[in-house]
C-alpha cells in the first residue's frame, strides 16, 4: 500500500515530465485502437453492405451455379423446392433467376446477365419495388447499378434491347426500360447485370417457378434442410475474399502499431533509466529506512506501470469522445474499387469492440511493465551505503 | 353431266390457279432451288468489322442439308482452316502447328463465323423449314423490282432458334429475296437478302447475299458471294468425316 | 567552444551516449514510421498500377470507351514504333505493352479433339524479353505454386485452382480459343509450364498469363496491343510527373477526331484513383503530423530529464562563478550537438532500415496464406526526400526545446544556497 501511495506521489509530483509520458502513452493507445477500429469498421461496413444487399443470411445455389463460370449459368436453374417455396411465402427468403443475355446499348453487343427478382421482396436492400412500374407494358422495367450505367452509357428512362435464348433454345429479345440507376457499394449486384421482375423473366425464359439462387433473410437462424439439387453457401464461403483482404490490411497495419508502441516505450524507458540514475540517494534512503531491494524495484517498476495506468485513463478521457465522434459521424473516404472487387462507401464508420479495447490495453500495459522493470533491475545490485552517497555500483 | 363436271373442274382449277400457292408449297419450291444433293462451291465472304473490312475465300462441299465441309483458302492466315458440319454438330480444324479439332458447342455456338454477322448457331440448323414452321402467305410485295409473295412462318414446336420468320419470295424464281428472323417477342433479330441471282441448269441460285444482325446498329452486314458452283462433282463419303479435317 | 563541448560530450559517456541513443531511437522510429506510412499509402496505388493501370496507360480512345469489354479489335496497332518513340521521349519510364483478352480454354484428348472447355480471362505480357520487368511487376515468382515461369514461346501459366479444376498437369497441352482482332475464332496451343495464385476468386477460377508475342500471334495482332503501360523507373507514382507526361504525350499523339489515335491516361484518371490518392495524402499528413508531435513530446521529455540530471554539475559550475547565461548557452549548444548527432545517426539508421524494406520488403505471408499476384503480401517502406529530414524535427528541435525548458531552472537558483544544495 505504501508503495502505491509513494509511487503515485512521485509520479504526480514530477509534473510536466509525467504528463508528457502519459500523453505519449495514451496517444499510442488511442491511435492503435482507432486504426484497428477503422479496419474493423471497414470490414463490418462492407460485410453489412454485402449481407444487406446481396447475400442475406446465406444463399442456396442451384447445384450447377458458379458465378465465375458464365457457361454454368445456362444450366443452373431449377424448380424452387417446396421447402424453400414455403420460406419464400413466409417472407424468409427470396428467389433470383439468372439468365445470360446479349444486350445492345449504343448499338454494340455486350454480354450481361438478366436477374429476375420479386419486386415486393424485403430480403435484400434493393429498390426492387420500383420494378412494379407498369407505365409501359411494351417493355420490362429494369434496375441497374451505377457501374453498369457507366459501362453501358445508360441512364434512368433509357431503353435497351436484350437478346437471349429461352430454355428451349429459341431466341427471344425484349426491350428493357431502365427505371432506376442504384448506387451500391456491392459490385456483385451491379457489374454486367440488369435486375428485372422475376415473374417477367420466368415468363420470357419459359421457366415458370424456377430460380438460380435463393437468398435467406439476414437474421434467419433456421436453415432449411439440404435440398437435393441445391447447395447452401454460408457467410464464410460468400465473404471469403473480403475477409482475406481485410486480414492482410490488418497485418500491414500492425507494423505501424509496433512503431507507435516503440515510441511510447521509448518514453517510459528513458524516464525510468534517468529516474534510476538520478534518484540513487532516494533509493539509498528508502533502503536505509528498511525497505528491501525487492520493494524498491517494485516501487520503481510500479511508477512506470502507473504511467501506463494513467495513460489508459487519459486515453479513455479524450479517446472515448474522439472515437465516439468518429464512430458517429464517420470518416469521409473517396470511393475506390480495389482489385478484390470490394469498394468502400463514401463514409467509413469505425467500429470499436470491447475486445479490441481490452487487448490493446493489455499489450500496452504489459509492455510498459516490462520496460519499467528492465532498468529497475539495476537497483538490486545497489548497495545502500553507496546509494546514500549517490553512487551507482 | 359430264360436261358439267368438266366445267366444274375447269372452274375449280382456274380458281386454284388464280389463288396464291400455299405457304408450304412456296417453301417446297424454295427447297427445290436451294437444297443441293451434292455440290462444290467456291465462295467469298466480305466482313465489315469495327476496325476494317476483310474478305475470306473458301471451298465448300455440300451434300443435302446435313453435311457440309468448308476449307478456307485465303487470306493466308486462314488458309488450311477447315470446318465440318454433320447434322447439328460442328467441328473446326486449325492446321499445323496448332493441329487441333475444336468442338463448337455450348457457348462457342454463339461465336461469329470468321467475324461475320453469322454465328455458328445460324448455320447448324438443318431441319426442313416445313418441319419447323407453319407457313402462311400474307400478301404480295415488290422487292428489288420483282414480285414477291410475303410468307410468314411461325414455329410448330418450342425448340427452335427463331420463333418466327418473314420471307419475301420471288414469284417466278422461287428464291427468298429477303428474310427476317424474329425473337419470340416479335422483335426482329437478323436479316438476310439475296442481292444477285444466277441461273444454273434448271434452277435459280443466289449469287450474292447479305446477312445482317439487326440488334446491332451501324453494322454494314456481311456479304456472301458464290464465285462458282459445280453440281456434278463426286464427293467421297470420307469427305464428311473428322478424319478429313486433318488431311 | 563547440570543440570543447564536443570533447566534453565524448569524454563523459553518461552525458552523451544515453541522450544520443534516445534521440537516435526516436528519430529512427520517426523516419521508419514515415517511410512505412508512405509505403502503405502506396500499396493500393502500387497493386492497381502493377496489374491494371500502370502509372500511365496508353490506349486508343475507342478501346478506352469500351475498356471493360476488352475490345481488341480497337486496340493500338504498330506499337513497335510507338514504344520506340516513348522510350526516347520519356526515358524516365519503363514502357511495356499488354493484351487483355477473354476466351475459352479447350483441353484436348489424346486424339487432339475437345475433351473439355472452360471460360478464361487472359493477360499477354512481355515475359520472355530479358529486359522486361513484367515478371517482378506481376509478382509471378512468388505467386508460383507449381512448375516454373514461361521460358520459351508457347508456354502458359494458369491459375492453380483452374488447372486443378481442368485436371491439368504440368506440360499438358491446352488450347486457347478466343476472338481475333478481326472477330474470327482465334485458336492457339500452349504448354502449361506452371500455375500461380492470383489471390482473387474471380481470377483464380479461370485466368491465364502468356507471353505477349504468343497472344499477338493468336489474336492476329502483329505489333498490336490493347494497352501500353508506363511505370516510373523510381518504382513510385508521381502525380505531377505522370500528369506532365500525359499532357505532353497527348499533345503530340492524340487526335480527338481519330478514335484510333493513342490516348494517355494517368493512374489518377482511372478507377477513381485520383480521389483516393488525395485522400491518402491528407490522411498520411495527419497521422505523421500527430506522430511527430508525440515523438517531440518524448524527446522534449528526454531533454527535460537530462537537464534535471545535471542539477549537481550546474550547481558546481555556478558556485565556481560561471555566469548563468553562459551555462544556459552551453547547455543549449550541447543539446543542439546531441540533437544533430542523434538525428543524424537516427536518420541514417532509419533510412538504412527503410531502404532495406523498400527494396526487399517484409514478407507478411508467414501470418497469411501464400503470396499471390494481386496481393503481394510484401510490406514495403518508401523512402522519399521527406524521409531524409523528417526525423530532425523531433530529434533536433524537441531535444533542444526540452533542454531550454529545463535550463530555465538555472536562473532560479540562488548562489547563496548553492553549497547547501550541493552538500546533500
Amino acid at each position: 500500500m505504501l508503495i502505491i501511495k509513494l509511487a503515485f506521489r512521485n509520479i504526480t509530483h514530477a509534473g510536466l515530465r509525467s504528463w508528457l509520458n502519459v500523453f505519449v502513452l495514451s496517444f499510442a493507445f488511442v491511435m492503435i485502437v482507432m486504426t484497428e477500429g477503422l479496419y474493423d469498421g471497414m470490414l463490418q461496413q462492407v460485410k453489412d453492405a454485402v449481407v444487406d444487399s446481396e447475400i442475406g443470411g446465406g444463399q442456396f445455389w442451384q447445384k450447377d451455379y458458379d458465378p465465375f463460370d458464365p457457361f454454368s449459368i445456362e444450366n443452373s436453374h431449377s424448380k424452387i423446392p417446396e421447402n424453400l417455396l414455403l420460406e419464400i411465402k413466409k417472407g424468409n427468403a427470396s428467389a433470383v433467376l439468372i439468365v445470360t443475355a446479349a444486350i445492345f446499348p449504343r448499338g454494340h453487343v455486350q454480354s450481361a446477365v438478366l436477374k429476375g427478382i420479386d419486386p415486393s421482396q424485403k430480403i435484400v436492400k434493393m429498390p426492387t419495388y420500383l420494378l412494379n412500374d407498369g407505365s409501359d407494358t411494351a417493355s420490362i422495367p429494369g434496375i441497374i447499378g451505377s457501374r453498369m450505367a457507366k459501362s453501358t452509357g445508360l441512364h434512368s428512362g433509357d431503353y435497351l434491347s436484350a437478346r437471349f435464348k429461352n430454355i428451349n433454345g429459341t431466341f427471344d429479345a425484349v426491350d428493357i426500360r431502365i427505371v432506376e440507376v442504384m448506387n451500391t457499394d456491392v459490385q456483385s449486384i451491379d457489374r454486367d447485370q440488369i435486375w428485372i421482375p422475376l415473374k417477367s423473366l420466368q415468363k420470357i425464359y419459359r421457366a415458370p417457378g424456377e430460380a438460380t439462387v435463393i437468398t435467406l433473410k439476414k437474421d434467419v437462424r433456421y436453415y432449411p434442410s439440404g435440398e437435393p439439387g441445391w447447395t447452401f453457401k454460408n457467410h464464410d464461403y460468400l465473404l471469403k475474399d473480403l475477409n482475406d483482404t481485410v486480414r492482410q490490411k490488418k497485418v500491414t497495419a500492425s507494423f505501424m502499431f509496433i512503431l507507435l508502441l516503440g515510441m511510447a516505450l521509448l518514453a517510459v524507458f528513458d524516464t525510468q533509466v534517468l529516474a534510476i540514475f538520478r534518484r540513487r540517494k532516494e533509493m539509498g534512503t528508502l533502503m536505509a529506512l528498511g525497505m528491501t531491494r525487492k520493494k524498491v524495484v517494485l516501487l520503481f517498476t510500479f511508477e512506470g506501470c502507473l504511467l501506463g495506468i494513467l495513460a489508459l485513463i487519459a486515453g479513455a478521457i479524450y479517446g472515448i469522445p474522439l472515437l465516439a465522434y468518429f464512430a458517429g459521424t464517420g470518416l469521409n473516404v473517396p470511393q475506390v474499387a480495389t482489385q478484390a472487387g470490394i469498394s468502400i462507401g463514401a463514409v467509413l464508420y469505425p467500429k470499436y469492440s470491447i475486445q479490441l479495447y481490452i487487448i490493446t490495453s493489455l499489450i500496452l500495459f504489459i509492455s510498459v511493465v516490462v520496460v519499467s522493470f528492465l532498468p529497475a533491475r539495476r537497483i538490486t545490485r545497489l548497495k545502500p551505503t553507496d546509494a546514500l552517497r549517490g553512487k551507482m555500483a | 353431266m359430264k360436261k358439267l363436271t368438266a366445267v366444274f373442274i375447269f372452274l375449280l382449277s382456274g380458281f386454284a390457279f388464280a389463288q396464291a400457292p400455299s405457304g408450304e408449297e412456296i417453301l417446297k419450291h424454295i427447297d427445290k432451288n436451294l437444297i443441293i444433293d451434292r455440290a462444290l462451291l467456291n465462295t467469298t465472304m466480305v466482313i465489315h468489322g469495327r476496325a476494317g473490312t476483310r474478305s475470306v475465300k473458301s471451298k465448300n462441299w455440300i451434300e443435302g442439308r446435313d453435311k457440309a465441309f468448308v476449307e478456307y483458302t485465303d487470306p493466308p492466315r486462314e488458309k488450311g482452316k477447315k470446318m465440318l458440319k454433320l447434322a447439328g454438330q460442328i467441328w473446326n480444324y486449325i492446321p499445323e502447328p496448332t493441329d487441333r479439332i475444336i468442338t463448337i458447342s455450348g457457348h462457342l455456338l454463339r461465336q461469329s463465323v470468321m467475324g461475320s454477322d453469322l454465328s455458328y448457331e445460324d448455320i447448324t440448323e438443318n431441319r426442313k423449314l416445313t418441319d419447323l414452321y407453319n407457313a402462311k402467305v400474307t400478301g404480295s410485295e415488290k422487292m428489288n423490282g420483282r414480285d414477291c409473295y410475303v410468307v410468314y412462318l411461325t414455329a410448330k414446336q418450342e425448340d427452335i432458334t427463331y420463333y418466327s420468320r418473314k420471307l419475301w419470295v420471288d414469284k417466278e424464281r422461287w428464291l427468298p429475296l429477303k428474310e427476317e428472323m424474329y425473337a419470340r417477342s416479335g422483335k426482329p433479330l437478323k436479316m438476310s437478302e439475296i442481292n444477285d441471282v444466277m441461273r444454273i441448269e434448271d434452277r435459280w441460285y443466289p449469287k450474292k447475299m447479305t446477312f445482317r444482325d439487326l440488334m446491332q446498329t451501324g453494322g454494314e452486314g456481311t456479304e456472301y458471294m458464290i464465285d462458282s458452283i459445280n453440281f456434278h462433282v463426286n464427293i467421297p463419303a470420307s469427305q464428311f468425316t473428322k478424319a478429313a479435317l486433318k488431311k | 567552444m563547440i570543440k570543447f563541448l564536443l570533447v566534453g560530450l565524448l569524454r563523459d559517456r553518461h552525458r552523451s551516449l544515453f541522450p544520443v541513443t534516445v534521440v537516435s531511437l526516436g528519430v529512427i522510429l520517426t523516419t521508419l514510421l514515415y517511410s512505412f506510412m508512405s509505403g502503405m499509402m502506396n500499396d493500393l496505388i502500387d497493386s492497381t498500377s502493377r496489374f491494371d493501370s500502370g502509372h500511365v496507360k496508353i490506349m486508343t480512345s475507342a478501346y478506352h470507351e469500351l475498356e471493360n469489354q476488352l475490345p481488341n479489335d480497337l486496340a493500338l496497332t504498330s506499337t513497335g514504333s510507338l514504344l520506340a518513340s516513348l522510350k526516347k521521349s520519356y526515358p524516365g519510364y519503363d514502357w511495356t505493352a499488354r493484351i487483355k483478352f477473354a476466351g475459352l480454354l479447350d483441353v484436348p484428348d489424346e486424339n487432339g479433339e475437345t475433351k473439355s472447355q472452360s471460360p478464361v480471362f487472359g493477360l499477354g505480357v512481355d515475359l520472355l524479353d530479358k529486359s522486361s520487368h513484367e515478371v517482378e511487376r506481376l509478382n509471378l515468382r512468388k505467386a508460383l505454386i507449381r512448375g516454373r515461369l514461361p521460358e520459351k514461346p508457347g508456354e502458359v501459366l494458369l491459375s492453380d485452382k483452374f488447372a486443378r479444376k481442368l485436371a491439368l498437369g504440368l506440360n499438358h497441352k491446352v488450347t486457347l480459343v478466343s476472338t481475333s482482332s478481326g472477330g474470327a475464332m482465334a485458336v492457339q496451343n500452349f504448354i502449361l509450364c506452371g500455375t500461380v495464385e492470383f489471390g482473387i476468386t474471380a481470377m483464380d477460377n479461370g485466368a491465364m498469363i502468356a507471353d505477349l508475342s504468343d497472344i499477338r500471334f493468336a489474336l492476329e495482332m502483329p505489333d498490336g496491343a490493347g494497352e501500353i503501360l508506363g511505370f516510373n523507373k523510381s518504382k513510385f507514382y508521381s502525380s505531377e510527373n505522370a500528369g506532365k507526361t500525359a499532357a505532353d504525350f497527348n499533345g503530340k499523339f492524340f487526335n480527338p477526331q481519330d478514335k484510333f489515335s493513342p490516348l494517355m491516361l494517368t493512374l489518377e484518371d482511372q478507377n477513381g484513383m485520383g480521389e483516393y490518392i488525395q485522400y491518402a495524402d491528407s490522411m498520411g499528413f495527419i497521422i505523421v503530423g500527430i506522430f511527430l508531435i508525440a515523438m517531440s513530446a518524448v524527446l522534449l521529455n528526454a531533454g527535460l530529464m537530462s537537464g534535471i540530471r545535471r542539477y549537481g554539475e550546474v550547481g558546481v559550475r555556478l558556485a565556481m562563478g560561471e555566469p548563468k547565461g553562459h551555462i544556459y548557452k552551453t547547455l543549449i549548444y550541447e543539446s543542439v550537438l546531441i540533437g544533430i548527432l542523434g538525428s543524424f545517426i537516427g536518420t541514417s539508421i532509419g533510412l538504412l532500415i527503410g531502404y532495406y524494406f523498400q527494396q526487399v520488403g517484409f514478407d507478411i505471408s508467414g501470418s497469411l496464406r501464400n503470396s499471390s499476384i494481386m496481393m503481394s503480401n510484401v510490406l514495403r517502406a518508401r523512402i522519399s526526400l521527406t524521409s531524409f529530414y523528417i526525423g530532425f524535427f523531433p530529434g533536433l528541435i524537441a531535444t533542444t526545446l526540452g533542454t531550454a525548458l529545463s535550463g530555465i531552472q538555472i536562473f532560479k537558483r540562488q548562489t547563496a544556497q548553492l553549497f547547501k544544495e550541493l552538500e546533500t
